[in-house]
């Protein structure tokens, strides 16, 4: 009783010490109003906004599809190799992006390096991922790892490979100069500037490349030696390659010489003619997936009838292609089931269609001007005669119109039947915890 | 009293069971089946591949750091239904991707593998379930010596794709085709029927194609349907839903349509599997350890197999090394400050080369290696690492060793992250 007396005296003396220090330094109000502003969460039922996001980059070290969640080995100033892999979930309208076109995270090979945007737990009581301080970013990790490695912003509205975010940033790397170090590896040197002509500011970047390298050019997929062949890289030794503009797929590989962080190239797209190509057919992948799983949406307003009939509206989830939305017309029949936030339908064992939710689109609406991240700007209403729970005002749901196939789905994206807690809210405790 | 009335009852129908095994069998071949022990490979050793159990299915999850995952395993039902069934690879289990060595890191969720697979070896120390746990015919040979993709089966077995009939409609169709074998008295396998759509790509020489292209240059039809004569292609399978009710019917995510583009292949998988080798270190089995004064001994290890030749010829009589201890996993035991900083080092004293067909797992190749540290790790039957002395000294990622003080579930994972399904 006495010992416990005493560190709380302690506990009580060291918190009026802190909060004489903060007083002493800021203003009171700059530092209410910054305490207020830190803590953003994304709300259910709405887009967040994307001033609020915080951005980092990492490699992709472990997928469950399933549940739309991972883990990143985030990219910070210390020994990168050292980084615990990151768990992070993706948010119910979070978008994958892969080649610059529409993912899933099935079709990220792991260890490519992506780049985040991503939020606070929306509700860390039933986060898919361990829940961390809300200042985790700040601290630094220890052990030589430096800070933001770990951040508590694991809940993700946008992860992107390389290519990706190049093309949506309008980004291009420029080669300056390949080091052939044998006869298939080396260093390149580049920079990561604007398309048309960077300001010559962009900082000089080593990455390095290996006979596992791929180079896509038009139609073709070629080798080191291709280019070696053709007189555009050196056999051996360093040529400058003048600022040669392409894109590139980055991966990490454990790195000689004590380099605490080196990027490895994976692929070069060296034309317009082979990104296209790469997007054309990534997107077609996501579309075929979109087709056979529905689109995720938000249900805005219910508006009840009688006898168990409503009109609902929904916004459809943003970053599809074009050709998605336009499958949505008005006076077409439509399905909709309900959904969880890691988007599995609520059930599915004879299909999603066999407990769906029946009706006929009565409207389909572009919202004018700009539309936050995440949404597609696209409202649908329709009128269904089966109102149930999963369809209310904030909930996710899956909804197919006219012409996409009415297939089955594999075990692991429905819910099955009987509710189980772990379906709808599956647990973080599979992430193993590491010590050093 | 209704313990004792079920206890009866039990009697009663074990005895009735009995009588009627006895009318239907031949009592000796009863005895012994009851008596056989069900094979299950041992520490240290390889097993016979005919004790192994083969199957296909789905790759529906991918744990590489502990070389894990789950299939969605094919059985002649609803496959949508099948759940993900959890496998662990052996140590010396062999990957295999577009004909080449290579890592689960390396095969895309949805790829089709084949498998032969064996018991648990020890089910304590099992990384996945032991026990099924639902009514589906799923096989409890579930530790992994060899997975592969579609090409790599055919290549190994020397089978090729034969193409019959392509059936178009709106950028996607159906493929009629039959998988021959070049050995002519193989039993013929039945025509199958695939899917194939707009992101299925085709591989020519250095050219990867679309549909698009193939119908542009009047190979394909835009529309309907057209003989293909038989064309003798390689493919790559995954698995997408089927409308119209269909049970099985699998996609062609690659079609290879000459050597050129599958040499092509197999040399980039290859590349990417030997580099991850030279920095993950060369896995082995301790065959024997002969001790000498002072922490001193003479290691024999056997190589494990199916890696590109290249790599087991960096291991030179005379040359200088590294052994570092490491689990079933093949997570090396230490590594914070990279591998090597904790291996026992030496000199490598000679390279035997086994004579005669060595079994699947192992290359046949035993390195005789001296060192001046034997410990713990390096003991007969135990996984360890080999580095020879030209490969690069790197550090490896934080989910790829044990790491400082030993927890448990670091040398044994448990089997828990794979989700029960109802």
């Amino acid at each position: 009783m006495k010992i416990f007396l005493v560190l709380g005296s302690s506990f009580l003396v060291l918190c009026s010490s802190s909060i004489k220090l903060f007083a002493a330094n800021e203003a009171p109000g700059t530092k209410n109003q910054e305490q207020v502003a830190e803590i953003y969460r994304p709300q259910a039922g709405k887009f967040p906004d994307i001033a609020k996001a915080h951005a980092y980059r990492g490699e992709l070290i472990f997928v469950d599809h399933a549940n739309r969640r991972g883990s990143i080995r985030v990219a910070g100033e210390g020994m990168f190799r050292r980084n615990d892999p990151h768990p992070f979930a993706m948010l119910p309208y979070g978008m994958v992006r892969y080649h610059g076109a529409p993912a899933d995270l099935r079709d990220i090979p792991l260890g490519t390096m992506m780049h985040v945007l991503a939020y606070l737990p929306p509700d860390p009581r039933i986060s898919a991922v361990p829940v961390l301080p809300e200042n985790n970013k700040e601290k630094d990790a220890g052990h030589y790892r430096g800070a933001g490695v770990f951040p508590a912003e694991n809940h993700v509205l946008l992860i992107e490979d390389e290519a990706s975010y190049c093309l949506r940033e309008g980004k291009a790397w420029k080669l300056k100069e390949v080091e052939l170090q044998s006869s298939n590896q080396g260093i390149i040197l580049a920079t990561l500037e604007a398309k048309p002509s960077g300001d010559g500011k962009a900082t000089e970047q080593k990455l390095t490349f290996d006979g596992a390298l791929r180079i896509w050019r038009g139609r073709e997929c070629l080798t080191i030696a291709e280019l070696i062949a053709e007189g555009a890289w050196p056999a051996n030794g360093k040529k400058s390659l003048n600022a040669q503009s392409v894109l590139l797929g980055l991966t990490w590989k454990p790195t000689p010489d004590g380099i605490f962080q080196r990027f490895h190239i994976s692929d070069i797209w060296l034309d317009d003619a082979s990104i296209q190509r790469a997007a054309k057919n990534q997107t077609e992948t996501h579309t075929a997936l979109i087709r056979g799983r529905w689109m995720p949406a938000f249900v805005d307003t219910v508006e009840y009838g009688k006898f168990g009939r409503a009109t609902v509206t929904v916004t459809l989830f943003g970053g599809m292609d074009p050709s998605l939305y336009a499958d949505f017309n008005k006076d077409s029949p439509v399905m909709i089931n309900g959904a969880e936030n890691t988007l599995k339908h609520d059930g599915g064992h004879y299909g999603p269609g066999h407990l769906a939710s029946r009706g006929t689109i009565l409207g389909v609406v572009k919202s004018p001007g700009a539309v936050p991240m995440g949404s597609s700007g696209i409202q649908v209403r329709f009128e269904t005669d089966l109102i149930i729970e999963g369809i209310r005002p904030g909930r996710v749901v899956r909804i197919h119109p006219k012409g996409w196939p009415d297939v089955v789905l594999p075990r692991e994206e429905y819910l099955g039947d009987g509710p189980r807690q772990e379906d709808r809210f599956p647990s973080p405790a599979i992430f193993p915890k590491y010590n050093l | 009293m209704m313990l004792l009335v079920r206890c009866f009852s039990f009697l009663v129908l074990g005895l009735l069971g009995v009588q009627a095994n006895a009318a239907n069998e031949e009592p000796r071949t009863k005895n012994q089946e009851q008596v056989a022990v069900p094979f299950r490979p041992e520490s240290g050793k390889f097993p016979p591949l005919d004790k192994s159990v083969a199957y296909r299915g789905e790759l529906v999850f991918v744990d590489h750091a502990t070389r894990r995952g789950s299939l969605r395993v094919e059985f002649k039902s609803e496959f949508f239904r099948s759940p993900p069934t959890p496998f662990a690879m052996l140590p010396y289990g062999m990957v295999r991707y577009h004909g080449a060595p290579a890592d689960l890191r390396d095969i895309p969720l949805g790829t089709i593998m084949n498998i032969r697979a064996f018991l648990p070896p020890d089910p304590k120390n099992s990384s996945v379930v032991t026990t099924p746990n639902h009514w589906y015919p799923l096989p409890l040979e579930n530790h992994a010596i060899l997975i592969e993709d579609e090409p790599s089966l055919c290549l190994r077995e020397g089978k090729t794709w034969k193409l019959k009939e392509i059936d178009l409609q709106n950028n996607q169709g159906i493929v009629l085709a039959t998988r021959d074998s070049q050995d002519a008295a193989a039993a013929k396998d039945p025509e199958e029927k695939l899917t194939i759509d707009s992101t299925t790509r085709f591989w020519r020489g250095r050219e990867s194609l679309s549909l698009a292209d193939l119908v542009a240059e009047g190979t394909w039809p835009a529309s309907g349907k057209k003989s293909l004569g038989g064309q003798s292609v390689l493919l790559g399978l995954i698995w997408k839903p089927c409308p119209d009710g269909i049970f099985v019917r699998y996609h062609i995510s690659d079609v290879w349509l000459d050597d050129k583009a599958t040499q092509r292949a197999i040399q980039s998988q290859t590349e990417v599997h030997k580099s991850l080798i030279r920095s993950r270190w060369m896995p082995a089995f301790v065959d024997k350890v002969e001790y000498g004064k002072f922490g001193r001994a003479t290691v024999a290890v056997t190589l494990f197999g199916g890696m590109d030749p290249s790599l087991y010829a960096d291991f030179k009589k005379d040359g200088t090394g590294a052994i570092n201890g490491a689990e079933n996993t093949l997570k090396h035991a230490g590594g914070s400050y990279g591998p090597a900083h904790m291996a026992s080092k030496g000199a490598i004293l000679e390279v035997i080369k086994t004579a005669g067909v060595a079994p699947m797992g192992s290359s046949g190749i035993q390195v005789r290696f001296e060192t001046d540290l034997i410990i713990e790790g390096i003991r007969p039957g135990r996984v360890v690492r080999i580095r020879p002395s030209g490969w690069p000294n790197v550090y490896i990622p934080r989910e790829e060793f044990l790491g400082e003080g030993s927890k448990i579930e670091d040398r044994f994972p448990r089997p828990d992250i794979f989700p029960i399904y109802r």
